[in-house]
């Protein structure tokens, strides 16, 4: 056991220098994706919420189709089969499309229940007492609404910044590839992906504490 | 060969590759499903540190770590250490651990759902804490936990697509393989797609109408 982590140690100098580019790149793809997810999330759930039946059609359907396929196989698809109809994408540009669709589904749900959680009482009460719709928007809906999505935005931002590793299998320069080329280098598997799993767990344990932390003050009071 | 026959030389194997994306999901299910179930009774029996501190750790490890690490540490990092699996057991192991840590947080809220007073009434009224758990907590808790572990399911065989990266010959490592072989690339992942779709459409749909039926006020 201490003789492991001595061999760990012993090639650490070695591997970080590789390793922290490659932590820049599952970061950057994981905001950049996170981005994506909620402008198109919202754009989702406007649809969603309007009026438009045809387009409601549309998103329903497409939400159903997302939630069913693996996000390996939407990664192949925009990567390898593009290109058979004359898209090109750079492995990191398909990776962050991939996943920032993959998890707008997930995005305009979180939102959804957030505008659901609130009474419709309290939009007509606002507007009855004379504030404008921004105003109402901006002092009544919105302060409530960021209480509910909040966690489950960052969750979401966690299981994210795990499934940027699936990039790695479009030859995404991120954490899990180099990972795995230094593996192939090191013929020290474990050790190699135990310290890939720590720096992965370093970030991701810290957000779920702080969630769980967050959880029950921004609940306090409602209800 | 014409358009037809290139479109089920492709169809076959992968629909053979299919069968075993089931076996994994059906493996891994019953693995996550037992085990999630042991780990949170087990917590809820006996909540004293001892216990809830290891069991704790070990979902906390699953939950804050990408599949594919931990499904590299077994199939790559345990044949290092002489304890070689085959790419399917590493699979089924691995997804069956990291739907266990999931599935135990579920019960768990499940568990947590049950109020209060029913067991101090069980209690009351003479039944073992063992009863209390088997007759009215429990019962009442899978209910609860019923939703959340049909979208596991569904999560789950999706998931398994990640296991293509230890060379277990389902749908993706399947697609892989024939597109090297033959180039037909943007055919051969849509097919690949769309036999997920077949896979999880049906149960998308029937949990999206449980969910309804669920929130619609009584």
């Amino acid at each position: 056991m201490i003789e492991f982590f001595l061999t760990i140690l012993d090639h650490l100098p070695n591997w970080l220098p590789r390793l922290w580019p490659a932590l820049g790149q599952t970061l950057l793809i994981t905001f950049a994706s996170f981005i994506l997810a909620s402008i198109v999330g919202v754009l989702l759930e406007v649809i969603r919420s309007g009026q438009n039946h045809f387009l409601q059609r549309v998103v329903a359907g497409f939400v159903d189709v997302i939630r069913s396929v693996p996000i390996l196989a939407i990664l192949y698809v925009l990567y390898f089969g593009l290109p058979g109809v004359g898209v090109y994408l750079s492995a990191f540009a398909a990776g962050t499309i991939g996943l920032g669709i993959v998890y707008s589904v997930y995005i305009a749900e979180i939102l959804r229940a957030g505008v659901q959680s609130l009474h419709k009482g309290q939009r007509e009460a606002a507007l009855a007492v004379g504030l404008s719709p921004v105003q109402t928007f901006r002092f009544i809906v919105l302060p409530q609404a960021l209480r509910v999505v909040t966690p489950p935005m960052l969750l979401t931002l966690i299981s994210l910044l795990k499934d940027t590793s699936i990039c790695a299998l479009i030859a995404v320069n991120e954490l899990m590839l180099t990972s795995k080329v230094i593996m192939s280098e090191s013929f020290l598997p474990l050790h190699v992906f135990v310290v890939v799993g720590a720096i992965y767990f370093a970030i991701a344990w810290p957000m779920s504490l702080f969630v769980r932390w967050l959880e029950p003050k921004l609940n306090r009071g409602r209800r | 060969m014409g358009q037809t026959g290139a479109f089920l030389e492709f169809l076959m194997p992968l629909l053979a590759a299919a069968l075993t994306t089931i076996g994994i999901s059906a493996g891994a299910f019953v693995v996550a499903l037992v085990l999630g179930f042991v780990l949170a009774s087990v917590r809820y029996l006996w909540p004293v540190r001892l216990v809830t501190i290891p069991l704790q750790a070990f979902v906390e490890i699953y939950r804050n770590i990408p599949s594919l690490t931990h499904l590299f540490i077994l199939y790559f990092g345990l044949a290092y250490l002489g304890v070689r699996l085959s790419s399917v057991t590493a699979a089924i192991l691995g997804l069956g651990l990291i739907g266990a840590a999931g599935l135990s947080e579920v019960y768990r809220a499940g568990f947590q759902a049950v109020p209060v007073g029913q067991r101090e009434a069980a209690f009351a009224i003479g039944l073992t804490p063992w009863q209390v758990f088997r007759e009215i907590v429990a019962p009442q808790a899978w209910r609860i936990a019923l939703p959340p572990i049909g979208n596991y399911a569904v999560q789950l065989i999706k998931d398994t697509s990640l296991v293509a990266a230890i060379a277990a010959p389902e749908i993706m490592f399947t697609a892989r393989n024939l597109v090297v072989n033959t180039f037909e690339t943007t055919l051969v992942y849509l097919l690949a797609t769309l036999i997920y779709l077949a896979l999880c459409l049906p149960l998308v749909v029937l949990l999206r109408s449980v969910e309804k039926r669920a929130s619609t006020p009584r």
